[in-house]
Parts: structure tokens; C-alpha cells; sequence
């Protein structure tokens, strides 16, 4: 038989045979007892299609079969599917919601193979909707739009549900939301319209009614339990049966509903709120609160205020502590720094390592909570303690640590450590240049009166000190420290020239120190008048110095000198240790038996204050070596002193201190001095390099050039300005009394 | 002679009374300004001075007259005569207008230098002429921009030689015999003040700066910027009249106070 001979088959004729075949799938889909599709028969109905699109017209039946495709996923849809899902209803529905898309997608599947030949010429040529594609179509435009609305109302019944705890088949609606991502056909319109808004704002209601019980009765950390397990429970959502693109829009309105809402009613609530939980250091709960409060706009900024609160409140109970504990010491002077000082210290150094911790544990190092700590830090550790400013209190807790004999007991370990810490809390300190001012007085001290404790320790804190606050803050520290290095080097060269030159005799054990003017702090150079024996010390060091360098100019601060003496008393020889005023008042006795305020005054070349110190020092005191004229606690003018022959201690040698002199005042006003210095320098330098600037831009400038070292005051910058206009650097503009000039 | 309406009349004779100007000139001031009084003023004070001719041997006659016997000056006692001649009080603000047109470099002293091209410059050679000139340096401190001048020249002459800054009496004087033709309202507490709170020299700054204080900020100092680039007194001031209740909400409280 030969093709050209091949049966024509018209459009009824073909179409019986192909519903035939569709009957049959629709009866196993339908679960109806049908046996399967031989290969026979699926051979047979794809021929049947492609004879008769193959067939001269008008036997050509493709746009007829192509809409009879179509019409066979509507007709099922209308006779079977739809009535089998109206009549069910929540659970039930949507069970057979799944079932009805499964069997959709097989029918769709099998039909598409049936029809092939219309997608690889008919469809292709036309350009038409595959067949793939008009299947889904039919069931997103026949059972989707129908149901759509009722299917989102079960599915999110059913959330709610799992929400309360009740156990609800996660696979369904899975299945079930699957439906709308596949309706999509790739895109996500059906899902997030259909299903996902309504879902979203169904989250917001529950969470939104469930927040405002549980903030009235829960307490903070049990509410962000509740917030976090939420959180969680969510999430497991999406990973079980959600789309993931859900999960930040799910997320965040869980986060708004529960925190943003209501984060001030739980950071505020007064028993167990962010104060409480600071105040009782839980830890955990305030870990919790920071990954909770961090994923909402802005939710970290009431909890790094009240953060800041509470360490500003813990610190300036600190300064009040301290404060009250000085004032009960009824018998501690009030110019010395004493130990409530020092506690007060080492209590912030201790609250800065609790609360760093904090930022850096349960804050995660996040910039809001260093920034909180250090305006916290800044408030209270500018307070100062019963006069004295944090800069001094810093500046002597460092001496305490450094110097030989301090109160503390310290490790070397433990002493780097706590310098470490020391350094860190003068971050917080507006005067710098104050501390540094005290540091120096007390550094110079330890070096020349040989109270350092360890070398290594004091160039090891100028080293922090230098990272923390710069060169040019440590440079005449350094400076300092070397000095007395130099000092060494010379006393053994100085020594070397004695050796070398019999002539040249002190005729008593000299150590002279070295020190350049600049580095050190000022000190009064009085011309003393030396007895006899000290001059000719003072003759021979010269003229050693003078064999090194020729030009350079020796003044002798006798102020800071030693002595020791042998004292030849009655009852036995005691060796003195005193300063050189005293020694030198005492050896005014190897000449005359008794001797006048005045003549003593005269013959020591003092002032006032200088000798009655010094005289109470040696007949006043606890070590009477002086007899005084008449009898009494304090000296006057017309005082009468003679040597006490009679004077024993049980020790054979005593150390006869000098009461100390008040130099906070000084170094006070040394600081504010040069400060006047640096705002005018800072006021010349700008307005060298503006020629022309306003007076609110100067000031701007001005602070912001000197804030590392101290916050100038508005009114001191004014006054300085005033003050350069008077000497001629700067003149007010003619027209504009707010500008400024720079005089060449 | 004109004939002059009688408002046109009494403006020219009450122009005449103020600036001390001659009949001829005070009819061209307020013809050019169509006969408004103020426009009057304005335009006579712009005008550049006519340079009137001064007879020289005439203002050495007046020089000579005054001068110290032992020093080439005029000293307080010529001063004294001068103002005894002129029939003015020596402590008449006048005098400081004078000594304004004379760049006296010094309070109670004439150089002969300044003594002459002073008198040159208002063209006055003869006592007559001298008195004539009172009423129109008087006038003088009714202008702003003059008063402003001889205001800030003040404080130069005021003050002692070689200082720089100018004694608090001496400064607080100069205020209230300036502020007398200003109408300052504040001009007293300002010196109760600094008398209370500052007693030191007062700088040329501070000065200078009073008079753009007084002028912009009245007596209504709601609007004073304490952030502004005032002299740090002019702050402490404002402090004080509110810490004393002579400011209130910026507007002044004192039932004291003179209008």
C-alpha cells in the first residue's frame, strides 16, 4: 500500500477517537478502574494528531485541534474539578486543592505529548501560548481566581493555628503555597499579592493583639523571651513551608509588632525594664536585647541612651561616694590627695572594665554603645572629688602605682595593666594638659628624690601615654626620664674627675643632677646663702661642668636638695636626713649658740614663708633638734632659736620632713597660663592662615584645634581675641563688627 | 529780601538755630532738599566743607594768646581762657567736638599745629567767628555718622599717654557726658556695673563696640546673641541685668528709669 493512499480523516471522526483517549486519562485521574496507556495507545493518539494536521486542506485541522486542547482542560475543570472543591471547605479544600493541581499538572503533561506536534510547527510558526502554558492558564483562570481568596483564608487560618501551638500538616501548605509560586509560571506576582500581603498583615493583627497582653504582663526579659522564640518560630516558617523571598517582609513585621511598637513600654518597665536589667547585670537578657533591639530602624539608640544613663548614674555615685567618704575624714588635710581620692580611682578604673565588657559582650562592639560609654565616662570622670579634678586624681594614682612605698601591692604584670587602664580613662578627660601639668610635678619628684619604684614601668606608661595622646603631650616627660639617665653618666664622670684631680676636693660626698630647663617644672631658684662647706661643693662641681661644655649656664635649685649631717647630741650622735634650707639652718648652729628669727632670716638670704617653714620644721615638729624662744606650736618674728643639745630619737637615723607645700594651686595656674598661650597662638595661627574669618567660625575652629589637649571655654576664647586686638594682631572689620582681620 | 511763606520761615530760622549755618547757606540746604527739615541736615552735612579763607596772622594772634608760657602748647589753663573768651564750660561736650576738628592728640592740650589747621579747617580766625561756630559743632553731635567719629575719637584723647586701655572713671565719665545727647537708656546701670563688677581699664575694643551695643540693641534685648562676637564686658552686662532684674523677657523693668 502506498502513502499516497493513507485514509483522510475529517475533524468529527478524528476528535471521537482523540476523546476516547482523554476519557480514559480523566478516568485515571479520577481514580476510576482504568487500565494504564499502552505505548500502543499513546502511538496511536499522537498519529491521530499529526494525520490530521498533516492532511491537505481543508482537511487540515491544527488551530481546530488547538482549540479543542484548550477546551478539554475547561470542560473538566467545569464538570469535575470545580464542583469537587465548592463543596469542601478549610482543610478539606485545600486538600483537595493539591490533589486537583497534581492531577492539573499530570493531565497537562500527558495531553501536551498527546498534542506535540502543535508546539513543534503550529504553535511555533503562529507564535502562540504553548501548550504547557494554556493548560496552567486554564486552571490559574477557571480554579485559581475562583478559590484563590478562600485558599489564602484556610492557609492563613491554619499559621494562626500553628502560632497557638496546635500541631497542623506543614507538607499541605507547602503544597498549598507552591500552587501560587507555580501559577507565577517564574514570577512572583500571584504569591506575593494573592497570598503574601494578607499573610503579612494577618501576622501584624495576631502579633499586634498579642503584644499588647503580653506588655502588660510579662516582664521585660520574659517578653523578649516570648519576642525571640516568636522570631524563631518564624523563621522555621519559611524554611518549612513559606517561599524564602517571605522571610525579611515576615520578619520585620513580627519586629515592628512586638518591638518597634512598644520598645519604649519594655525598655521602660520599672522592675524589670533596661535600667533594672543593667542595674542587676543580667547579662543574658541584655545580650538578648541587643540582638532583638538591632534588627529594627533605630531600635538600638533608646537602649545605648539608657545604657549611658545608667553607667553615668553608677559613675557619678562613684564621685558622691567619694565625696562623702572625704568630708567624714574630719582630720585629713584638705590640699592633700588622700586615699578616698585613690579608691575613687581605682573603683572607675573597675566600672570601666565591668562596662566595657558589656559593650564589647553583650553589645557585640557595636559604635552606639562605645559612643554612649564614652559620654558617659566623660560626664562623671570631669567631675573631680572634693577639689580635686580628675586630672590630678589620675595623676596621682599613677604616682601611688610608680613610686617606691605606694599603697598599692602590685605584680609588674598587674602594674602594666592598671597603667594600661589609667591611660585609657584619661581618653575621657577634657583637661589633658592638666594631668600632664600634675604627672610631671609627681614624675619629677619620684626622679629626683630617687622614689621610682622601676625604670622600666615609668618609660613603659610614657610610651601608652604617647599612643594615647600624642609626641608632643610626652616629649618633656621623656625628656624628664632621660635627664636623670644623663645625670647618671655625668655623677660618674664628675667622679672620675675628682680621682683624676687631687686639687680639687668638695671635701664632703657631693651628687650633683643635671636637669634641662623646659622639662622639668619651674622651681624657685632663691639665692640661699650656702655655708662655707656647700660653696666650695658648689665651686668644684663648676668647674668639672665647665671641662664639658662652656657655654651653658648652671642655676642651682637648692630647693630640691639632700643632705645628710651628723648631729652630735648629749646623749648620742643621730645621723639627720634633711633638705639643704634645713641643713643649712642647722649648720648656722656649729658657730653660735642661739640665734634670732631675724638673724637667721638675714643670714639665709629666705623669705618669710621660707623660714618659718623651715624653723617649724626643726622645733615645731615631731624631731625637736632646735629649741625655740618662747615655747610655742608656731613661729614669729621675734622668736629666739637655739641648738638642743639635749635631743635623742631610739633611732640613729631620722629623716626630718619639711611640711609640704599646697602646689595644686600653682600648677592651676600654670595650666590656665598656658593655656591663654594656646588659644592666642591657636586665635594667631588661624587668622595668619584666614586673613579674614568670622567670629563664630574662629571660636569653631579654635576648639576644634585645642579639644585634644582641653575644651576651652567660649568665654576665654572671647577674652583672648580681645586681647590680641588690643596688642595689635587682630582689628574688628569697619562694616561687620563680626569679622575679623589679621594685622601683619 | 524774599519773600518766604511763614512755615518756610520758621523752618529757615529753626534750620539757622541748629547748625549755627548763615541765612545764605541755610536757604540753599533746604531749597535742595525741597524744604524737608531732616533732607535739610543730610545735604548740609555732606556737603564738603567750603574752605573759607582764615586769616593767618590773625589765628597766630589767637594761638599766641592761649599758649603755655614755657612750652609751645596750649595747656589746661589756655584751655580755661579759650573757653572763658568763647563763653563755654570747659566740661561741655563742645569742647570734645573741638578737639575732634583740632586731631587733638591728648585731652587738656592744644599743639599749636593742631590748634591752627583745627581752626582752619571751620574756618575760624577770630573770636567772633569762634562763637559764632558753638551752635554748629554743637549740631554736629546730632549726626550719626559724625557722632560715631567723635565718639570713637574719645576714647584716644581720654586716655592717658602711652596706655593703651582708658581709666574706668575717666571712661565712665566720657560716657555719661557722651550718652547725654544719645538718650542711652541703659547708659547708668552700665556704669553701676562695671564700677560692681569690673573696675579695671576699659580697651578700645570694648569702647568701640558699646556704641554698636547702645545703637542695635536698644533697650529691647530679646535679641541679644550671647553667641555673637560682643565684647566679653557687653556679655557680663546682659548677665547682669537679668541676674538683677532690670531685664526682663528683654524688655527693661525699672521704674527708676528717666525718659
Amino acid at each position: 500500500m502506498s502513502m499516497s493512499e493513507r485514509k483522510t480523516i475529517d475533524l468529527d471522526q478524528g476528535w471521537d477517537f482523540m476523546q476516547k483517549g482523554i476519557l480514559k486519562l480523566k478516568n485515571i485521574l479520577e481514580g476510576l478502574p482504568e487500565p494504564q496507556f499502552s505505548s500502543e495507545d499513546y502511538m496511536m493518539l499522537y498519529t491521530t494528531i499529526y494525520n490530521m494536521c498533516t492532511q491537505k486542506p481543508p482537511h487540515d485541522y491544527s488551530q481546530q485541534l488547538y482549540d479543542k486542547y484548550r477546551e478539554s482542560f475547561e470542560e473538566y475543570i467545569v464538570s469535575t474539578v470545580l464542583p469537587s472543591l465548592r463543596e469542601k471547605h478549610d482543610e478539606f479544600m485545600l486538600r483537595e486543592l493539591v490533589k486537583r493541581w497534581a492531577n492539573h499538572k499530570i493531565m497537562v503533561r500527558w495531553l501536551s505529548r498527546f498534542f506535540h506536534y502543535l508546539d513543534r510547527y503550529f504553535i511555533a510558526r503562529r507564535s502562540l501560548p504553548p501548550l504547557n502554558e494554556v493548560g496552567l492558564t486554564c486552571f490559574r483562570d477557571l480554579v485559581y481566581k475562583e478559590l484563590n481568596g478562600k485558599v489564602r483564608d484556610a492557609v492563613i487560618s491554619l499559621i494562626d493555628q500553628e502560632r497557638e501551638g496546635e500541631q497542623i500538616d506543614r507538607a499541605l501548605l507547602k503544597n498549598v503555597l507552591d500552587i501560587f509560586v507555580e501559577i507565577g509560571m517564574g514570577q512572583m506576582d500571584h504569591y506575593e499579592n494573592d497570598f503574601e500581603a494578607a499573610m503579612l498583615k494577618d501576622t501584624s493583627a495576631y502579633y499586634s493583639r498579642k503584644a499588647s497582653n503580653w506588655i502588660l504582663e510579662d516582664s521585660c526579659p520574659d517578653y523578649m523571651l516570648k519576642a525571640e522564640e516568636c522570631l524563631k518560630r518564624e523563621k522555621d516558617r519559611v524554611a518549612h513551608y513559606l517561599h524564602s523571598s517571605s522571610e525579611p517582609k515576615l520578619l520585620e513585621k513580627v519586629q515592628h509588632e512586638l518591638l518597634s511598637v512598644y520598645a519604649n513600654q519594655l525598655l521602660e518597665k520599672e522592675h524589670s525594664g533596661c535600667h533594672a536589667l543593667l542595674r542587676d547585670d543580667k547579662v543574658e537578657d541584655l545580650s538578648r536585647m541587643f540582638r532583638l533591639f538591632s534588627k529594627i530602624p533605630r531600635g538600638l539608640d533608646p537602649v545605648s541612651s539608657i545604657f549611658k544613663q545608667h553607667v553615668t548614674a553608677e559613675g557619678m555615685a562613684l564621685v558622691k561616694l567619694a565625696e562623702d567618704a572625704v568630708s567624714t575624714k574630719k582630720a585629713e588635710k584638705k590640699d592633700i590627695v588622700g586615699l578616698q581620692e585613690q579608691v575613687f580611682v581605682r573603683k572607675v578604673i573597675e566600672l570601666h572594665d565591668k562596662y566595657l565588657a558589656y559593650v564589647n559582650d553583650c553589645f557585640q562592639n557595636h559604635t552606639l554603645f562605645h559612643k554612649a560609654l564614652k559620654e558617659a565616662f566623660e560626664i562623671f570622670c570631669n567631675k573631680g572629688v572634693a577639689g580635686s579634678s580628675s586630672a590630678e586624681l589620675l595623676a596621682t594614682f599613677c604616682d601611688n602605682i610608680l613610686k617606691k612605698g605606694g599603697s598599692e601591692k602590685l605584680s609588674d604584670e598587674a602594674i602594666e595593666e592598671t597603667l594600661e587602664k589609667v591611660v585609657k580613662l584619661l581618653a575621657y578627660i577634657s583637661d589633658k594638659d592638666l594631668f600632664a601639668e600634675f604627672y610631671r610635678k609627681k614624675l619629677a619628684r619620684r626622679l629626683l628624690f630617687d622614689k621610682s619604684a622601676n625604670d622600666d614601668h615609668e618609660r613603659s606608661i610614657l610610651t601608652k601615654l604617647k599612643q594615647q595622646c600624642g609626641g608632643q603631650f610626652t616629649s618633656k616627660m621623656e625628656g624628664m626620664v632621660t635627664d636623670l639617665t644623663l645625670a647618671k653618666e655625668n655623677q660618674t664622670s664628675f667622679e672620675e674627675y675628682l680621682t683624676n684631680n687631687p686639687n680639687a676636693d668638695p671635701g664632703i660626698d657631693l651628687t650633683v643632677t643635671v636637669l634641662t630647663t623646659g622639662f622639668w617644672p619651674s622651681y624657685k631658684s632663691f639665692d640661699l646663702n650656702l655655708p662655707a662647706e656647700m660653696v666650695r661643693c658648689v665651686e668644684v662641681f663648676k668647674e668639672f661642668y665647665q671641662t664639658k661644655t662652656k657655654h651653658r649656664k648652671l642655676t642651682w635649685i637648692y630647693s630640691l636638695g639632700t643632705c645628710n649631717i651628723s648631729g652630735k647630741f648629749d646623749p648620742k650622735t643621730v645621723e639627720l636626713i634633711v633638705t639643704t634650707y634645713q641643713a643649712s639652718a642647722l649648720l648656722l648652729f656649729n658657730s653660735s649658740d642661739r640665734l634670732s628669727y631675724s638673724e637667721i632670716m638675714t643670714q639665709l638670704n629666705l623669705s618669710d614663708d621660707d623660714v618659718i617653714r623651715l624653723l617649724h620644721s626643726l622645733s615645731c615638729a615631731k624631731y625637736k633638734i632646735l629649741n625655740k624662744e618662747p615655747n610655742t606650736k608656731t613661729i614669729s618674728s621675734t622668736d629666739y632659736f637655739e641648738f638642743n643639745s639635749k635631743f635623742t630619737d631610739k633611732m640613729r637615723r631620722i629623716k626630718i620632713p619639711l611640711p609640704p607645700v599646697d602646689e595644686k594651686k600653682k600648677v592651676i595656674e600654670d595650666v590656665d597660663k598656658d593655656r591663654r598661650y594656646a588659644i592666642d597662638a591657636s586665635i594667631v595661627r588661624i587668622m595668619k592662615s584666614r586673613k579674614v574669618l568670622s567670629y563664630q567660625q574662629l571660636v569653631m575652629e579654635c576648639v576644634e584645634q585645642l579639644g585634644r589637649m582641653f575644651k576651652p571655654d567660649v568665654k576665654a576664647i572671647k577674652k583672648r581675641i580681645e586681647d590680641l586686638i588690643s596688642r595689635d594682631y587682630l582689628e574688628r572689620d569697619k562694616d561687620n563688627a563680626n569679622l575679623f582681620r589679621y594685622l601683619a | 529780601m524774599h519773600k518766604l511763606g511763614r512755615g518756610h520761615r520758621d523752618k529757615l530760622q529753626q534750620f539757622i538755630t541748629i547748625t549755627g549755618a548763615s541765612e545764605k547757606i541755610a536757604l540753599q540746604a533746604l531749597k535742595a532738599s525741597d524744604w524737608h527739615l531732616e533732607g535739610a541736615f543730610d545735604f548740609f552735612y555732606n556737603q564738603p566743607q567750603l574752605k573759607t579763607f582764615t586769616d593767618s596772622r590773625h589765628l597766630e594772634e589767637l594761638y599766641n594768646r592761649y599758649k603755655d608760657a614755657y612750652v609751645d602748647m596750649i595747656l589746661a589753663d589756655g584751655i580755661t581762657v579759650l573757653c572763658n573768651d568763647i563763653q563755654v564750660d570747659p566740661q561741655d561736650i563742645v569742647m570734645l567736638v573741638l578737639s575732634w576738628h583740632m586731631k587733638a592728640g591728648t585731652m587738656c592740650e592744644f599743639s599749636k599745629k593742631e590748634f591752627i589747621e583745627g581752626l582752619q579747617s571751620l574756618g575760624i580766625d577770630s573770636l567772633d567767628k569762634f562763637r559764632e561756630k558753638i551752635p554748629y559743632m554743637r549740631s554736629e553731635l546730632k549726626d550719626e555718622q559724625k557722632f560715631r567719629e567723635i565718639y570713637n575719637f574719645a576714647f584716644g584723647w581720654a586716655k592717658e599717654k602711652g596706655q593703651k586701655s582708658l581709666a574706668l572713671d575717666t571712661a565712665i565719665g566720657m560716657w555719661q557726658l557722651l550718652f547725654a545727647e544719645k538718650q542711652w537708656p541703659l547708659v547708668d546701670h552700665w556704669c553701676q556695673f562695671l564700677q560692681a563688677r569690673h573696675n579695671k581699664a576699659i580697651s578700645r575694643d570694648t569702647w568701640s563696640q558699646l556704641l554698636e551695643f547702645a545703637k542695635t540693641v536698644g533697650s529691647n534685648l530679646s535679641d541679644y546673641d550671647a553667641e555673637g562676637a560682643w565684647p566679653y564686658l557687653i556679655d557680663e552686662f546682659v548677665e547682669y541685668l537679668n541676674e538683677n532684674g532690670i531685664i526682663q523677657n528683654g524688655l527693661i523693668n525699672d521704674s527708676s528709669l528717666k525718659w
